[in-house]
């Protein structure tokens, strides 16, 4: 069913209406950050409302932009928060899934200049795909540099560690055109759970853009291939039967339009109501695909109709 | 090239122009050197226009050198110059914090190099950053980097020091909104010999204005600013003066934009298939990338001034 109250309502449901939906869906998409957990805290109720979507029979997979760990330490997280049952086939990261598209995708032949953590590394290695070594000594410069003859792509992701050499190399390599320049997201900054903010990968894959005046293919929301390798590992997911939480307009809600997903914006997180409001009375139609179908103030206002449902069954 | 505009500057044309200017502004990487490397016949050209009563200037976006290291360049390789005469945007970067924003005597966050340190302290301006800043400490520790409270800008130049860690500074800073943001220019890249190429300050300052959701104000050309910081101080006459680079994007353009005659020459980044887009494309801020004139090398001026 589209939006409850027509196209992209971007209405704040509770109680019956939750319920409707809870019954109507039997796919659920969740952003982690500002969703699920803030930093190492899980938000109030949320690891009660995912045990229960689990034990209720739905499929409950997480769509994270964050490329800085392997999946193996979301698993972890989410058993240290209190999140039962989550097991690794469930998570996806745009790292994971940037390791899907090299070797899937692209299948990949050559080797892969890296500009991201080891969370990254990690997930390229575990498809076998080929990543360059660092090993530049602390005093090369681009002038003297070694480059490897037969980097096939440029992937540029969160990285901590980035240095004026990585970028200078990364832009020479893609002077080949048949190079590919890939980026894990286009995420401008991160907030943090202390309100201040960290520049983000879409920062770094900026300055690349304009160094090799070439555009990333970015992996991560809001484009689609993340959902091809959700549909992919389910063997066929049908939008219509799922829903799309998120806290950030940009990307959570443009992913789910993009895919035909219904959307719910929850307001733990980065985007505020009034934003989503702003982009609903834009006079740019592209605007409108960044308006969440549904909002809530937590997604632990699912609560109440897990509790009538259970106590329907008694 | 046909049309009036972008006309093969040689024989009367050439000496018409040189007669029709008094002051002759010169970009300087792919202009009079490449590299270290002087193009062939510039140093002459530059000698000559002096002694033929012309006023000479240098204006460039490079931020790593003071006025001073760029006289002393000239000199070694052959170009008789005075520091004065040079505009570079370490110099106008200072001057640009000093009077358009007022900050004689603060301190600003410096994203940049020691020339730009230099030209600041020469102004009375102290900063804070320059120099390697690696990584420590995880996220949350980035987020709460200690912030100078005297910091009153945040200033982006060529950085080879550039790093997360000093992206992460900046952002900071910039969160604050009476923190003024101030970049020395976009270009986008330095091409270098064999086909390396050397990320610009361009980059540098994407990264910063994306991460903290900002635009800067720039300094460098294509901006009026160094034109008129050059202007107020020797008095030029804009209809009376030539602009001379191998950039439409900012050398040809900063020309078109203050009033000047402008002169491409083939020995550095632009083409003449890049001026014919321009020149076709229908749109107007894209034609003033079309320059008056063009010669393969500067080096073309030669026998209107040996004659």
């Amino acid at each position: 069913m589209a939006g409850a109250f027509g196209f992209k309502g971007c209405q704040k449901i509770r109680g019956p209406q939750i319920r409707s939906l809870l019954e109507a869906k039997d796919f659920f998409l969740f952003d982690c950050d500002g969703v699920i957990w803030h930093g190492e805290n899980a938000i109030t109720g949320a690891a009660k409302v995912v045990n229960a979507l689990i034990r209720h029979g739905k499929n409950v997979v997480f769509v994270t932009n964050n490329s800085t760990r392997p999946r193996e330490n979301y698993v972890h997280k989410f058993s240290r928060l209190g999140f039962t049952d989550v097991m690794l086939e469930q998570i996806f990261s745009s790292s994971y899934c940037s390791a899907l598209y090299l070797r899937d995708v692209v299948k990949v032949c050559g080797q892969v200049f890296v500009i991201g953590c080891e969370g990254l590394r990690t997930e390229l290695q575990e498809a076998g795909i080929p990543c360059l070594e660092e090993t530049d000594d602390p005093d090369a410069t681009i002038y003297d540099c070694a480059l490897a003859p037969d980097v096939k792509a440029v992937l540029v992701g969160h990285d901590d560690k980035l240095t004026f050499l990585k970028l200078a190399k990364a832009s020479c390599y893609l002077k080949d055109p048949d190079c590919l320049f890939l980026a894990t997201d286009n995420d401008p900054w991160h907030p943090l759970s202390s309100g201040r903010i960290l520049p983000g990968s879409g920062s770094l894959t900026a300055a690349l853009e304009v160094a090799s005046g070439r555009k990333a293919t970015v992996i991560g929301k809001p484009s689609r291939f993340m959902f091809e390798c959700i549909s992919s590992q389910f063997r066929g997911v049908d939008p219509a039967q799922c829903l799309m939480v998120g806290d950030r307009l940009e990307t959570d809600m443009l992913f789910g339009s993009n895919c035909g997903l219904d959307t719910m914006l929850t307001l733990t997180g980065v985007s505020q109501i009034e934003e989503a409001e702003e982009y609903r009375n834009s006079d740019l139609s592209t605007n409108h695909s960044l308006v969440p179908d549904y909002v809530v103030d937590t997604i632990a206002d699912f609560l109440p109709a897990f509790e009538e449902l259970e106590e329907e069954s008694n | 090239m046909s049309g009036s505009k972008c006309a093969r500057l040689q024989g009367a044309r050439l000496q018409q122009l040189l007669d029709s200017v008094d002051s002759i502004l010169f970009d300087c990487d792919g202009v009079i050197w490449r590299g270290d490397q002087a193009v062939p016949g510039a140093p002459q050209v530059i000698n000559l226009l002096k002694r033929h009563g012309k006023r000479v200037f240098f204006v460039t976006n490079n931020s790593t050198k003071t006025r001073r290291m760029y006289a002393d360049k000239m000199s070694t390789l052959g170009f008789d110059v005075t520091e004065q005469e040079v505009f570079g945007t370490a110099f106008c970067c200072a001057a640009f914090l000093q009077t358009a924003c007022g900050l004689r005597g603060q301190k600003v966050f410096l994203m940049g190099s020691q020339a730009m340190r230099q030209e600041l302290e020469a102004v009375g301006i102290r900063q804070t950053g320059v120099g390697p800043d690696h990584v420590s400490g995880g996220p949350g520790d980035w987020a709460n980097v200690p912030l100078d409270p005297e910091v009153k800008a945040v200033v982006v130049g060529f950085d080879q020091d550039f790093s997360y860690m000093k992206l992460n500074r900046a952002v900071q800073y910039l969160i604050q909104k009476d923190c003024l943001f101030v970049g020395t220019n976009r270009d986008t890249r330095l091409p270098l010999e064999g086909g390396r190429a050397v990320p610009g300050t361009g980059c540098l300052l994407q990264a910063v204005e994306t991460a903290a959701q900002r635009q800067a104000q720039t300094v460098g050309k294509p901006s009026p600013f160094m034109f008129e910081c050059l202007a107020s101080q020797f008095g030029v006459e804009r209809e009376r003066c030539l602009m001379v680079g191998d950039r439409l994007d900012t050398d040809i353009l900063l020309g078109s934009n203050c009033g000047l005659k402008t002169l491409l020459t083939l020995t550095g980044v632009s083409t003449l298939e890049d001026v014919e887009g321009h020149e076709k494309s229908g749109c107007e801020e894209r034609r003033k990338m079309v320059p008056d004139f063009y010669v393969e090398s500067i080096a073309d001026l030669l026998p209107a001034l040996q004659g």
